[in-house]
């Protein structure tokens, strides 16, 4: 049916509306000055991104990921951790904690689950990896990179068991039993005979390889190739992370983290998406356990703490939840930091947890936050927002804006 | 035809019961307000039908088909769409990104474009605004996306709970305007509201809920000339 059976309600609708206008910057008169029109802040850089071509936008991915392969080779001066850490190892390992913020962020960024208990299915992936491979284990061996793929089958099992009871809770309360599921893990390898609690299983496997005077090419004190296979795999991962934002499953993810009541009775089944955030989440999370077990050779039931999960949940938060680029930086960010800084050790952790106040202050969304916008129409209808609004993108969490933002949207309209 | 009828529902909240034995009907093709004060317990009327709560006790059925332990998002599939209370709009996604999420759970997707230009007829202000984020519209945009995003999924029946809460008054009367109009397009409307007077005059039938049951019903000019309703409603007597 078209307007013309029903034009009663429209006619009006003009003079209603600007009674309206009225109500709305009646509504929130002091929120003008907090928001400079025009420009916003924080979604500068993704601005200027959407505004490149997309050859020009490809050019500089590939000087990225060149320059990013290359980084361990330059050693760059000022940026190196040496003396006090190896910088290839040091790179090594940036790339393990940005995979694993690309995971998390599937689950806290996307899905707006609070996960507290990451750390467990990195041990879960570490230790699956260890079992399968250390001469120390008296299970099936079988070859190391064979490990990558079971274990990221086995943590999104672990995933799913601990999702599906506990995804019926919100908030806090999923927050907290997340928590609590990384103790039981830390604790269940501390007290179960077969996984060696503190004694650990030494000469965990590695691809496989020599070089030119007969020792692996993985070696544990060599950075370069792990640092390589890493960041392929966080290649990777990234693309098809990209790929399922984008598409419905993406969707249904945003939709839970804004609203989960109104995503089900917008038809999203968000009990199945929030466990299948859970689970491949958690499959990243393991796969990163498995390359850090193989890079450091040895597992034992030391490195798997509460603070580790914090750290992780912090990579995300800092980076920008729910951007897969703003994970990786501030995933890599959260390692690099303590790293750089180990010569003044006393200072290391100062140090880091001032960056972290500093950037929590000057970019309280993250380094990269997210982009809302980009969820379901792809790229030219983004390019089309993009242009033509550049005002209203941040402030999401923000009630109704004021005047400003209705100038804007009118003015968007006129273009 | 009856559409939607409940059979005596009973909700609780843990041990405390919100509704008691609740029966109604909804015909097709109506527009049914149930009015009330806060706390009589309409909002949990609202979310029990749309299937966000579960009843304790009783039987919903909708188009023949019983549906009391349906989940919420298969029951929009058989045509129950809800424009939550609070109006529940997705604050960090644009109108049209909203409106999109109200087709999710739709599998005629040729249907989509029509329904589209329908909620654009409707409301000319959402296609103004289509390119904004929802956080960052008035209270009445908001409210209009809510139920156009609820008509995205083509449903039988449209579920408004308290579409006016928290707008100008002129505005108010353009809602319920609306209301009427998408009602005269084929769609069944429940409704829950506190503005009893605009409530009552633009439904065909009503219900008064006071704490957790049915206590008056009636055609909505009825309830409007009632004496006890206009006391305890209406603001006159």
């Amino acid at each position: 049916m078209s307007m013309t059976d029903g034009p009663t309600p429209l006619q009006t609708a003009a003079a209603e509306q600007a009674a309206e206008d009225r109500e709305a910057s009646s509504k929130a008169p002091g929120r003008s000055s907090l928001r400079p029109q025009g420009k916003r802040k924080s979604g500068y850089f993704s601005d200027r991104w959407h505004a490149l071509s997309r050859q020009q936008q490809w050019a500089f991915l590939v000087v990225v990921v060149v320059l990013a392969y290359m980084l361990p080779l330059i050693n760059p001066p000022i940026i190196t951790t040496e003396p006090g850490n190896n910088f290839a190892l040091a790179c090594f390992d940036m790339a393990r904690f940005a995979l694993i913020a690309v995971g998390l962020n599937i689950v806290v960024g996307y899905a707006g689950l609070l996960d507290l208990g990451y750390v467990a299915f990195f041990a879960v992936g570490s230790y699956v990896a260890a079992m399968l491979t250390s001469p120390d284990s008296p299970y099936l061996h079988i070859p190391y990179l064979w490990t990558l793929p079971v274990a990221m089958a086995v943590t999104m099992f672990f995933g799913v068991m601990l999702g599906v009871p506990t995804l019926r809770l919100r908030g806090d309360y999923l927050a907290i039993v997340t928590l609590g599921f990384g103790e039981i893990i830390r604790i269940l390898a501390t007290i179960i005979p077969a996984m060696k609690g503190q004694v650990g299983f030494q000469n965990v496997g590695h691809p496989p390889g020599d070089g030119a005077d007969g020792t692996p090419i993985f070696s544990n004190s060599n950075g370069v190739p792990w640092y390589w296979l890493t960041l392929t795999i966080i290649i990777i991962v990234t693309l098809l992370v990209g790929n399922l934002e984008r598409s419905r499953v993406g969707r249904a993810w945003i939709a839970i983290r804004e609203d989960e009541d109104a995503a089900e009775i917008m038809g999203v089944p968000t009990f199945k998406y929030k466990v299948w955030a859970f689970a491949i989440g958690a499959a990243v999370g393991g796969l990163s356990g498995a390359l850090f077990a193989g890079q450091v050779g040895f597992v034992n039931n030391q490195k798997f703490d509460v603070t580790t999960s914090i750290l992780f949940l912090a990579a995300v938060v800092l980076g920008g939840a729910g951007n897969k680029v703003g994970a990786i930086l501030g995933g890599a960010l959260v390692s690099y930091i303590p790293l750089r800084f180990t010569a003044i050790a006393e200072y290391k952790y100062l140090i880091f947890g001032i960056a972290l106040v500093l950037i929590m202050i000057f970019r309280s969304q993250g380094l990269l936050p997210a982009r809302q916008r980009l969820l379901a129409y792809g790229r030219t209808a983004l390019n089309k927002v993009t242009s033509r609004d550049a005002t209203e993108t941040k402030d999401m969490d923000k009630p109704p804006a004021g005047p400003d933002a209705r100038a804007a949207g009118q003015r968007g309209a006129e273009a | 035809m009856t559409l939607l009828e409940l059979e005596g529902v009973s909700v609780h909240y843990g041990r405390i019961q919100a509704l008691r034995d609740i029966s109604f009907t909804v015909e097709e093709g109506e527009v049914v307000a149930l009015i009330g004060a806060n706390g009589a317990g309409k909002t949990t009327t609202m979310r029990t039908i749309s299937g966000l709560l579960n009843c304790t006790e009783g039987k919903i059925t909708f188009a023949g088909q019983d549906i009391t332990r349906m989940k919420a998002h298969i029951r929009v599939v058989h045509g129950i769409s809800q424009a939550p209370e609070g109006r529940g709009i997705f604050p960090g996604m644009t109108v049209m990104e909203n409106l999109d999420m109200g087709t999710f759970g739709r599998k005629d997707r040729s249907g989509v474009s029509k329904d589209l230009d329908r909620v654009f007829d409707l409301f000319p202000r959402l296609k103004e605004r289509e390119k904004q984020f929802g956080g960052t519209m008035s209270g009445g945009e908001q409210q209009m996306l809510a139920i156009g995003r609820a008509l995205m999924s083509n449903p039988k029946l449209l579920l408004l709970d308290e579409p006016s809460m928290g707008l100008a008054p002129q505005f108010i009367r353009q809602i319920f305007k609306i209301i009427k109009e998408i009602n005269n397009q084929g769609t069944t409307v429940l409704m829950v509201e506190q503005n009893a007077n605009q409530a009552l005059a633009g439904a065909h039938r009503a219900f008064v809920l006071e704490t957790g049951a049915i206590t008056r019903s009636g055609t909505g000019k009825e309830l409007l000339e009632d004496p006890s309703v206009k006391e305890a409603y209406l603001g006159v007597g």
